[in-house]
Protein backbone atom coordinates (compact mmCIF):
# COMPACT_ATOMS: atom_id res chain seq x y z
CA UNK A 1 0.00 0.00 0.00
CA UNK A 2 1.24 3.47 -0.82
CA UNK A 3 1.71 5.50 2.37
CA UNK A 4 -0.21 8.76 2.25
CA UNK A 5 1.66 12.05 2.22
CA UNK A 6 0.65 13.07 5.72
CA UNK A 7 1.82 9.83 7.26
CA UNK A 8 5.02 10.24 5.32
CA UNK A 9 5.83 13.60 6.89
CA UNK A 10 4.37 12.84 10.31
CA UNK A 11 7.66 11.20 11.32
CA UNK A 12 10.38 13.59 12.58
CA UNK A 13 13.21 11.53 11.05
CA UNK A 14 11.55 11.68 7.67
CA UNK A 15 11.07 15.42 7.97
CA UNK A 16 14.75 15.70 8.84
CA UNK A 17 15.64 13.66 5.76
CA UNK A 18 13.63 16.04 3.58
CA UNK A 19 15.27 18.96 5.31
CA UNK A 20 18.76 17.58 4.61
CA UNK A 21 17.84 16.88 1.01
CA UNK A 22 16.55 20.40 0.58
CA UNK A 23 20.15 21.59 1.01
CA UNK A 24 21.85 18.99 -1.11
CA UNK A 25 21.36 15.72 -2.89
CA UNK A 26 22.76 12.88 -0.79
CA UNK A 27 23.35 9.15 -1.05
CA UNK A 28 21.62 6.89 1.44
CA UNK A 29 24.98 6.36 3.17
CA UNK A 30 25.53 10.10 3.48
CA UNK A 31 22.02 10.50 4.85
CA UNK A 32 22.61 7.73 7.39
CA UNK A 33 25.67 9.59 8.74
CA UNK A 34 23.29 12.29 10.01
CA UNK A 35 21.29 9.90 12.15
CA UNK A 36 21.86 7.62 15.11
CA UNK A 37 19.76 4.90 13.59
CA UNK A 38 21.07 2.10 11.41
CA UNK A 39 21.45 2.39 7.67
CA UNK A 40 18.59 -0.09 7.06
CA UNK A 41 16.35 2.07 9.26
CA UNK A 42 17.27 5.16 7.22
CA UNK A 43 16.71 3.14 4.09
CA UNK A 44 13.22 2.28 5.29
CA UNK A 45 12.35 5.93 5.83
CA UNK A 46 13.75 6.75 2.40
CA UNK A 47 11.49 4.09 0.94
CA UNK A 48 8.38 5.59 2.59
CA UNK A 49 9.31 9.05 1.32
CA UNK A 50 9.92 7.66 -2.12
CA UNK A 51 6.60 5.76 -2.22
CA UNK A 52 4.69 8.85 -1.15
CA UNK A 53 6.30 10.94 -3.87
CA UNK A 54 8.53 13.21 -1.79
CA UNK A 55 11.81 11.90 -3.08
CA UNK A 56 13.11 9.88 -5.97
CA UNK A 57 16.06 7.54 -5.85
CA UNK A 58 18.47 7.44 -8.74
CA UNK A 59 21.39 5.17 -9.31
CA UNK A 60 24.25 7.19 -10.63
CA UNK A 61 27.49 5.33 -11.10
CA UNK A 62 27.79 3.03 -8.11
CA UNK A 63 25.85 5.25 -5.75
CA UNK A 64 22.16 5.58 -4.95
CA UNK A 65 21.19 9.23 -4.70
CA UNK A 66 18.10 10.64 -3.01
CA UNK A 67 16.54 13.68 -4.62
CA UNK A 68 13.56 15.76 -3.64
CA UNK A 69 10.61 15.12 -5.88
CA UNK A 70 7.83 17.53 -6.65
CA UNK A 71 4.90 15.14 -6.55
CA UNK A 72 4.48 14.91 -2.77
CA UNK A 73 4.71 18.65 -2.35
CA UNK A 74 2.12 19.25 -5.02
CA UNK A 75 -0.23 16.90 -3.18
CA UNK A 76 0.13 18.98 -0.04
CA UNK A 77 -0.77 22.06 -2.02
CA UNK A 78 -3.70 20.12 -3.43
CA UNK A 79 -5.02 19.55 0.09
CA UNK A 80 -5.06 23.29 0.79
CA UNK A 81 -6.65 24.02 -2.59
CA UNK A 82 -9.20 21.33 -1.93
CA UNK A 83 -10.41 23.10 1.23
CA UNK A 84 -10.27 26.45 -0.49
CA UNK A 85 -12.78 25.24 -3.09
CA UNK A 86 -14.74 23.32 -0.47
CA UNK A 87 -15.38 26.51 1.53
CA UNK A 88 -16.23 28.57 -1.54
CA UNK A 89 -18.84 26.00 -2.44
CA UNK A 90 -20.21 25.75 1.12
CA UNK A 91 -20.47 29.51 1.64
CA UNK A 92 -22.47 29.79 -1.53
CA UNK A 93 -24.69 26.94 -0.44
CA UNK A 94 -25.31 28.73 2.86
CA UNK A 95 -26.54 31.71 0.86
CA UNK A 96 -28.98 29.52 -1.05
CA UNK A 97 -30.24 27.92 2.14
CA UNK A 98 -30.67 31.29 3.87
CA UNK A 99 -32.46 32.82 0.91
CA UNK A 100 -34.83 29.91 0.57
CA UNK A 101 -35.63 30.25 4.22
CA UNK A 102 -36.58 33.94 4.04
CA UNK A 103 -38.56 33.58 0.81
CA UNK A 104 -40.43 30.31 1.08
CA UNK A 105 -41.87 29.25 -2.25
CA UNK B 1 -1.04 29.49 0.32
CA UNK B 2 -0.69 28.46 3.95
CA UNK B 3 -4.15 29.34 5.17
CA UNK B 4 -7.52 29.97 3.60
CA UNK B 5 -9.56 33.14 3.95
CA UNK B 6 -12.96 33.89 2.54
CA UNK B 7 -15.43 36.70 3.04
CA UNK B 8 -19.04 36.34 2.04
CA UNK B 9 -21.97 38.70 2.34
CA UNK B 10 -25.44 37.51 3.34
CA UNK B 11 -28.60 39.59 3.29
CA UNK B 12 -29.75 38.11 6.59
CA UNK B 13 -28.96 39.46 10.04
CA UNK B 14 -26.03 38.17 12.09
CA UNK B 15 -28.53 36.39 14.36
CA UNK B 16 -29.94 34.46 11.42
CA UNK B 17 -26.55 33.57 10.01
CA UNK B 18 -25.39 32.61 13.49
CA UNK B 19 -28.23 30.11 13.77
CA UNK B 20 -27.01 28.40 10.60
CA UNK B 21 -23.51 28.19 12.01
CA UNK B 22 -24.47 26.84 15.40
CA UNK B 23 -27.69 24.81 15.24
CA UNK B 24 -26.80 21.28 14.27
CA UNK B 25 -29.72 20.71 11.89
CA UNK B 26 -29.37 24.07 10.17
CA UNK B 27 -25.61 23.59 9.90
CA UNK B 28 -26.17 20.21 8.26
CA UNK B 29 -28.29 21.85 5.57
CA UNK B 30 -25.30 23.58 4.02
CA UNK B 31 -22.14 22.11 5.52
CA UNK B 32 -22.16 18.48 6.67
CA UNK B 33 -24.01 16.17 9.03
CA UNK B 34 -22.72 16.86 12.54
CA UNK B 35 -23.34 16.72 16.27
CA UNK B 36 -22.36 20.31 16.95
CA UNK B 37 -23.44 22.10 20.11
CA UNK B 38 -22.77 25.76 20.81
CA UNK B 39 -20.68 25.18 23.92
CA UNK B 40 -17.00 25.94 24.44
CA UNK B 41 -15.13 22.67 24.82
CA UNK B 42 -17.79 20.59 23.08
CA UNK B 43 -16.28 17.88 20.88
CA UNK B 44 -18.10 16.92 17.71
CA UNK B 45 -17.60 15.51 14.24
CA UNK B 46 -18.56 16.32 10.68
CA UNK B 47 -19.11 13.41 8.33
CA UNK B 48 -18.36 13.44 4.65
CA UNK B 49 -17.12 11.05 2.01
CA UNK B 50 -13.70 9.48 2.57
CA UNK B 51 -10.82 10.54 0.35
CA UNK B 52 -8.22 7.79 0.53
CA UNK B 53 -5.83 9.61 -1.80
CA UNK B 54 -5.51 12.33 0.83
CA UNK B 55 -5.35 9.85 3.70
CA UNK B 56 -8.70 11.07 4.94
CA UNK B 57 -11.43 8.75 6.24
CA UNK B 58 -14.26 11.27 5.90
CA UNK B 59 -14.57 12.21 9.57
CA UNK B 60 -13.60 15.71 10.70
CA UNK B 61 -12.91 15.82 14.44
CA UNK B 62 -13.68 19.18 15.97
CA UNK B 63 -13.70 20.93 19.31
CA UNK B 64 -15.28 24.31 20.00
CA UNK B 65 -12.51 26.61 21.21
CA UNK B 66 -14.22 29.99 21.10
CA UNK B 67 -17.81 31.11 21.06
CA UNK B 68 -19.10 34.69 21.23
CA UNK B 69 -22.79 34.65 20.28
CA UNK B 70 -23.57 36.37 16.95
CA UNK B 71 -19.92 37.43 16.61
CA UNK B 72 -17.25 34.76 16.72
CA UNK B 73 -16.94 31.01 16.56
CA UNK B 74 -13.84 28.86 16.32
CA UNK B 75 -13.28 25.13 16.31
CA UNK B 76 -10.42 22.79 15.63
CA UNK B 77 -10.65 20.82 12.41
CA UNK B 78 -8.73 17.57 12.43
CA UNK B 79 -8.70 14.50 10.30
CA UNK B 80 -6.69 11.53 9.21
CA UNK B 81 -6.66 8.11 7.64
CA UNK B 82 -8.34 6.26 10.50
CA UNK B 83 -9.46 6.28 14.15
CA UNK B 84 -6.98 7.97 16.46
CA UNK B 85 -4.61 8.95 13.69
CA UNK B 86 -4.61 12.69 13.10
CA UNK B 87 -2.56 13.96 10.20
CA UNK B 88 -4.47 17.13 9.40
CA UNK B 89 -4.58 19.48 12.38
CA UNK B 90 -6.14 22.82 11.55
CA UNK B 91 -8.37 25.56 12.93
CA UNK B 92 -11.58 27.02 11.50
CA UNK B 93 -12.60 30.52 12.64
CA UNK B 94 -15.79 32.37 11.81
CA UNK B 95 -16.42 36.05 12.34
CA UNK B 96 -19.73 37.81 11.76
CA UNK B 97 -20.01 41.56 11.14
CA UNK B 98 -23.21 43.47 10.70
CA UNK B 99 -23.00 45.38 7.43
CA UNK B 100 -25.51 47.08 5.12
CA UNK B 101 -28.50 45.46 6.89
CA UNK B 102 -26.92 42.09 6.35
CA UNK B 103 -23.96 40.09 7.54
CA UNK B 104 -20.42 39.88 6.40
CA UNK B 105 -19.10 36.42 7.25
CA UNK B 106 -15.37 35.91 7.46
CA UNK B 107 -13.84 32.47 7.36
CA UNK B 108 -10.26 31.68 8.25
CA UNK B 109 -9.07 28.11 7.93
CA UNK B 110 -5.50 27.96 9.21
CA UNK B 111 -2.90 25.67 10.66
CA UNK B 112 -1.79 24.02 7.43
CA UNK B 113 1.48 25.85 7.79
CA UNK B 114 2.29 24.73 11.33
CA UNK B 115 2.53 21.14 10.33
CA UNK B 116 3.91 21.76 6.90
CA UNK B 117 5.91 24.96 7.08
CA UNK B 118 9.12 23.11 6.35
CA UNK B 119 7.52 21.58 3.31
CA UNK B 120 6.62 24.97 1.93
CA UNK B 121 10.13 26.15 2.70
CA UNK B 122 11.54 23.32 0.67
CA UNK B 123 9.18 24.14 -2.13
CA UNK B 124 10.47 27.68 -2.20
CA UNK B 125 14.16 27.15 -1.80
CA UNK B 126 15.24 23.62 -2.48
CA UNK B 127 14.10 23.08 -5.98
CA UNK B 128 16.39 24.71 -8.45
CA UNK B 129 19.35 23.71 -6.38
CA UNK B 130 18.41 20.06 -6.59
CA UNK B 131 17.79 20.26 -10.29
CA UNK B 132 21.24 21.76 -10.73
CA UNK B 133 22.84 19.08 -8.64
CA UNK B 134 21.31 16.17 -10.45
CA UNK B 135 22.56 17.64 -13.70
CA UNK B 136 26.08 17.86 -12.26
CA UNK B 137 25.94 14.32 -10.95
CA UNK B 138 24.71 12.95 -14.25
CA UNK B 139 27.49 14.75 -16.04
CA UNK B 140 30.07 13.37 -13.64
CA UNK B 141 28.72 9.84 -14.04
CA UNK B 142 29.19 10.02 -17.79
CA UNK B 143 32.90 10.74 -17.48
Amino acid sequence: MTPDIFQAIADPSRREILHLLSHQTLTINELAENFDMSRPAVSKHVKVLSQSGFITIRDIGRERYCLLSQEGFQQLQAWVSYFDKFWQHKLKKLETVLNNKSNPA
Amino acid sequence: MHSIRHTYFYQQSPAEVWAYLTESELLAQWLMPNDFRAEAGHEFTFRTRPMPAFGFDGIVYCKVVEIVPHKRLAYTWKGGPGPGEITLDTLVEWELREKDHGTELLLHHSGFQERNSMMFGIMDGGWLKNMGEIADLLNKAKV
